[in-house]
């Protein structure tokens, strides 16, 4: 089963102006690296950038296995900007 | 024909038009809204747009646009090697090549990282020679981090080129990239104990004249300088009629290159244009002496210019473009004889580039 993948406005500006992605992917990881925006939400290492937040349903995947997370499917991914900047 | 100019702030990027006069200008934008626009160019090329677009939160990058701006495409590859040990921190300066280099341009980027593309933008390498300078132990980050903020390429030496990287000082290379040797012999450090080593001097804008290749100009952290010997030799400028030789922008006329522009700053403790006045300072005669220009500048600001912040075109006689924190542009189109406000209340700019557009 698919889950649901969203992104805030920045990111989806550049997706093409698309905010919401279902997608099959077994963790957290595959969902990310499956998106056009992949490398602005991981740096050159694969990793989850610093001021990104990942929840799914709801939960910190930082406070589960990080990318390595896994989806049974069915779950709603959301991609948070960090309250930063200026 | 008319001139464009992009002007690069925190909040996405602004383009003003104008005729030939450049008295009235027309605001377009904000395109990439959302990224700080450190830096934005025309390739004359092919007139694509190229910018160094920056999130906190989403890290480094760049956008380039073959339609002025209406759609962009970001880079697909672009970051460290994993054996550096370094992760890319900010995109600063993007550099065009030259005439039948086609497809190659140059970045530069934090940590005091030059990258290469020769496929238009898509995908960047990076300099491996810059990246593992055997000097490199001896660069530290400036308060923007370690940038390399100047690339210059000389024209009639396709091999040569230059980079100013805060705060490591100025790097030339005569092998295209392969080699880079240090190019600051009487420039100074003064934070350092020792005040003229051969690197670690924070160059805040580095300058080659397009007419006489051999002669270089800096805004450094500790004084303006000159280079007749394209970088071999340095000659400080200030004390004769410059009120600060800290500043961060500078800007040439591309028809004398005895003339050059800066805006002073008290100094590095406190950050604001001399004398509680936006003051841009003129030199004619190569650095001898400095004249201060301020018909349609504001004669009460404590402002601040950034190193991008300030441009000139390739018109007779040049326009130059003023960008500050402030978010106003002021343009003069007489080499700086006299100066209006061409927009206001805009983000704080950090980049300006003019460009003509057929």
């Amino acid at each position: 089963m698919a889950v649901v993948v969203l992104l805030p406005s920045l990111l989806a500006g550049e997706a093409g102006g698309r905010n919401r992605f279902e997608l099959d992917a077994a963790t957290i990881g595959d969902a990310v690296r499956a998106l056009p925006v992949a490398n602005l939400v991981l740096d050159e290492r694969g990793e989850l950038r610093r001021l990104v937040n990942v929840y799914v349903d709801g939960v910190d995947v930082r406070d589960r296995d990080g990318l390595a997370t896994p989806l049974a499917g069915g779950e709603t991914v959301r991609l948070v900007g960090a309250i930063a900047g200026g | 024909m008319s001139v464009v100019v992009l002007l690069g702030t925190r909040k996405g990027l602004f383009l003003l038009e104008s005729d030939a006069a450049r008295r009235e200008w027309a605001l377009e934008g904000p395109h990439l809204p959302g990224w700080s626009v450190f830096h934005a160019v025309v390739d004359p090329r092919d007139r694509t747009i190229h910018a160094a677009t920056n999130s906190d939160v989403y890290g480094a990058t760049v956008h380039r646009s073959a339609d002025r701006g209406q759609s962009w495409t970001r880079a697909e590859e672009l970051g460290l090697p994993e054996e550096s040990g370094l992760t890319l921190e900010k995109t600063w300066h993007v550099e065009p090549g030259r005439d039948g280099e086609d497809g190659r341009l140059w970045l530069g980027c934090a940590p005091g990282a030059l990258f290469r593309t020769d496929d238009g933008g898509e995908t960047w390498q990076p300099v491996e020679a810059i990246l593992g300078h055997p000097t490199r132990e001896r660069w530290h980050p400036g308060a923007g981090g370690m940038c390399c903020h100047s690339i210059q390429l000389d024209p009639d030496e396709p091999e040569r080129m230059y980079v100013g990287i805060s705060a490591a000082g100025v790097f030339r290379t005569e092998d295209g990239g392969e080699n880079w040797a240090p190019a600051n012999q009487g420039t100074a450090a003064d934070f350092l104990p020792e005040p003229f080593p051969d690197v670690g001097q924070c160059v805040h804008k580095l300058l080659l004249h397009p007419g006489r290749p051999g002669r270089l100009w800096q805004q450094n952290h500790c004084g303006v300088y000159r280079s007749d010997d394209r970088g071999e030799s340095w000659e400080r400028l200030e004390g004769n009629g410059l009120p600060s030789g800290f500043g961060f922008p500078l800007a040439l006329d591309h028809r004398d290159a005895d003339a050059a522009f800066v805006v002073p700053e008290v100094g590095a403790e406190n950050r604001v244009t001399c004398d509680g006045r936006l003051g841009v300072y003129r030199t004619q005669d190569g650095g001898s002496s400095w004249e201060l220009l301020t018909d349609g500048l504001p004669q009460r600001a404590w402002g601040a210019v950034m190193r991008e912040g300030f441009s000139s075109d390739r018109l007779d006689p040049p326009g130059i473009y003023l960008g500050a924190q402030s978010g106003s542009l002021f343009v003069s189109a007489d080499a700086g004889g006299s100066w209006l406000e061409a927009v206001a209340q805009l983000p704080p700019i950090l980049s300006v580039e003019a460009a003509e557009w057929p």
